[in-house]
């Protein structure tokens, strides 16, 4: 039996209020497993990053509950649900967004220091990680120097840094060509198998959805899953 | 803090820039401090130094000692009361002198006192005065700076009244003058030619409670009892030269405040979508805010630092030619109140800081 790694169950939200509310997502269900890799497509607009904000514990579901392992999301406070995202989740979002005065190395590290690790541990780990995603020679260099495809390895080596149990990733491929982008996801689709643990992607790049194993899509607010990937 | 000396470190000008600007301001605040201070002890240290806390000063005298006038009368009035035991009369007398067997004309103030008492000054060179030698005085050692020698003998212009320079003193002057020193028979010289009065004094120093000072104040008519701050400001002059340094340093702590909040607000707002990432990441919001304060903090440490450097070397050259005087506490007062106003310049910068939401980092393309 494979361990649920985020569940979502009749999820709901709505921004503003009374008449002029808009309902964003309308009552979402869905399981992810350990060792899955989801893609969630759909139109903009569609609601696909108020998914992925629900889903990373930032922004709280009008109605439904959201399990996270065995943590109730929904019932965390503000500052709890700062340290799931610490300890359980990791981001890639567009663009890589990465801190720019950080070296490559000090990104990973800061996540070891925000979850409050010392000593030459976080540092080891570091290292491997980096020399996994073959930027080992790039240890030392600021993201301005690093290429888009370069920058959005860092993002993942950032990511699984404190090896959380799910990964979100927010169009990592937006800023990339096609062949750097495969690469990267194909990388993601590595780890997450490799580790057991699960992640999700939105994406509107069809040619990477053969690299995952659940398509789900979004349209106004409800979600539907294809049973098989659609091999281009 | 991880982040921000890192951030330090990465955006070396932009931070340099903004350290420079602190120097500049932190070294004309210490600077105009100073030179406050050197003022109000060239203009009236023998009244700063006095150990005494109260004067006694002839009623409606606008608290000013050279227009007070106290008669023996009631100086041994004074000396009866429960409350005036440790009184100590002063003369003061602004006049113009000579030296001796020179044109030369100087300005200087007479003190008359008690040697034997609280109000005998501190001598660096020479022998203390007794009580009864009418012939010697000891002089301000700004004096010796200008020429004069243990020994050199000074002529009062208005009376003709010779004194031979006995000891010099430190840190006694009145009204931009030097201050002599001289005993009470040495006072009788000066006073106008066929005053039937007695001796007559100018002020009586004493130190007491406040209660005490009330009954005293009650009970003999025909004085006022001021602190010895208010007799700071009876001195001519001298409110004015204060109150326009200190103007101006004020100014400075407000420049200083808006400069750095205007600075690192700039530096925040450019930084929104970084924040946001962070605080996504799992960076709490008291993370970073340490970050900010103690990248301000440190930048007005070093700031501050080398600005007091920059002071002492300066007083160091001027040394002699413009009055200045800077104590380690002053500079420590003004260091504590740069700190409190760089922190509260960046209390805006704070506000964005944990108003911003981890939401800003979704859907971005930044």
């Amino acid at each position: 039996m494979k361990q649920s790694k985020l569940m979502l169950d009749q999820v709901s939200k709505e921004f503003g209020d009374g008449d002029t509310s808009v309902k964003v997502l309308d009552r979402i269900s869905l399981d992810i497993k350990s060792g899955e890799f989801v893609a969630v497509v759909g139109p903009s607009g569609s609601g696909k990053s108020t998914f992925l904000s629900i889903a990373g514990a930032l922004l709280s579901p009008t109605q439904g509950r959201i399990w996270m392992g065995d943590h109730e999301v929904t019932k965390l406070s503000a500052k709890k649900m700062n340290q799931l995202r610490l300890s359980h989740i990791g981001f890639v979002f567009q663009s890589s967004n990465l801190i720019p005065y950080l070296t490559v190395r000090d990104q990973l590290l800061l996540i070891a220091k925000l979850a409050g690790q010392q000593g030459q541990e976080p540092k080891q780990r570091a290292d491997h990680l980096l020399e996994r995603l073959g930027l080992s020679h790039r240890k030392n260099h600021y993201p301005e120097s690093l290429s888009g495809g370069e920058r959005q390895r860092v993002a993942i080596a950032r990511a699984w840094m404190n090896d959380p149990e799910l990964i979100l990733a927010d169009e990592p491929t937006a800023s990339l060509d096609s062949e750097r982008g495969r690469t990267v996801v194909q990388m993601l689709a590595d780890e997450v198998k490799l580790r057991q643990k699960a992640a999700v992607m939105v994406t509107h790049d069809k040619r990477m959805l053969d690299l995952c194993d659940r398509i789900v899509y979004i349209e106004d607010g409800k979600l539907s899953e294809q049973p098989q990937p659609i091999l281009l | 803090m991880f982040l921000a000396l890192r951030e330090l470190q990465h955006a070396k000008l932009r931070y340099l820039l903004i350290g420079f600007i602190m120097v500049l301001i932190s070294w004309l605040v210490l600077f105009v401090t100073g030179l406050a201070q050197g003022l109000s002890s060239d203009n009236a240290s023998s009244i700063q130094n006095m150990k005494a806390d109260y004067l006694i000063l002839q009623e409606e005298s606008d608290h000013r000692i050279n227009r007070s006038i106290l008669t023996d009368e009631i100086w041994r009035e004074i000396q009866r009361h429960p409350a005036g035991d440790h009184a100590s009369p002063l003369g003061v007398h602004m006049n113009t002198l000579t030296k001796e067997s020179s044109t030369a004309k100087f300005d200087a103030a007479f003190f008359a006192i008690d040697m034997a008492s609280m109000m005998a000054p501190k001598v660096v060179e020479g022998t203390m005065i007794n009580n009864t030698d009418a012939e010697h005085v000891m002089a301000d050692r700004s004096l010796k700076d200008d020429g004069y020698r243990l020994g050199d003998r000074i002529v009062d212009q208005a009376t003709g009244a010779a004194f031979t320079i006995a000891a010099f003193t430190e840190g006694q002057s009145f009204s931009h003058a030097p201050v002599i020193h001289l005993n009470f028979e040495g006072w009788k010289a000066l006073q106008p030619s066929g005053s039937q009065q007695g001796t007559i004094y100018n002020a009586v120093a004493l130190n007491g409670s406040p209660e005490q000072m009330d009954a005293l104040a009650q009970d003999i008519y025909g004085i006022e009892i001021i602190t010895k701050s208010k007799a700071l400001q009876g001195i001519p002059g001298f409110q004015e030269e204060q109150g326009s340094l200190v103007m101006m340093i004020v100014f400075l702590f407000v420049i200083a405040a808006f400069v750095l909040a205007v600075f690192f607000y700039v530096i925040t707002i450019q930084k929104m979508n970084q924040f946001g990432v962070l605080k996504a990441i799992g960076a709490g919001t008291g993370y970073l805010v340490r970050n900010l304060i103690f990248q301000v903090l440190t930048l007005t440490v070093v700031s501050l630092a080398i600005s007091i450097g920059l002071t002492y070397g300066v007083s160091l050259l001027i040394a002699g030619v413009v009055p200045f005087s800077l104590t380690p506490s002053v500079v420590l007062l003004c260091s504590l109140l740069f700190l409190a106003v760089s922190l509260m310049g960046s209390l805006l910068s704070l506000y964005r800081v944990i108003k911003i939401d981890a939401i800003e980092a979704i859907g971005r393309a930044a």
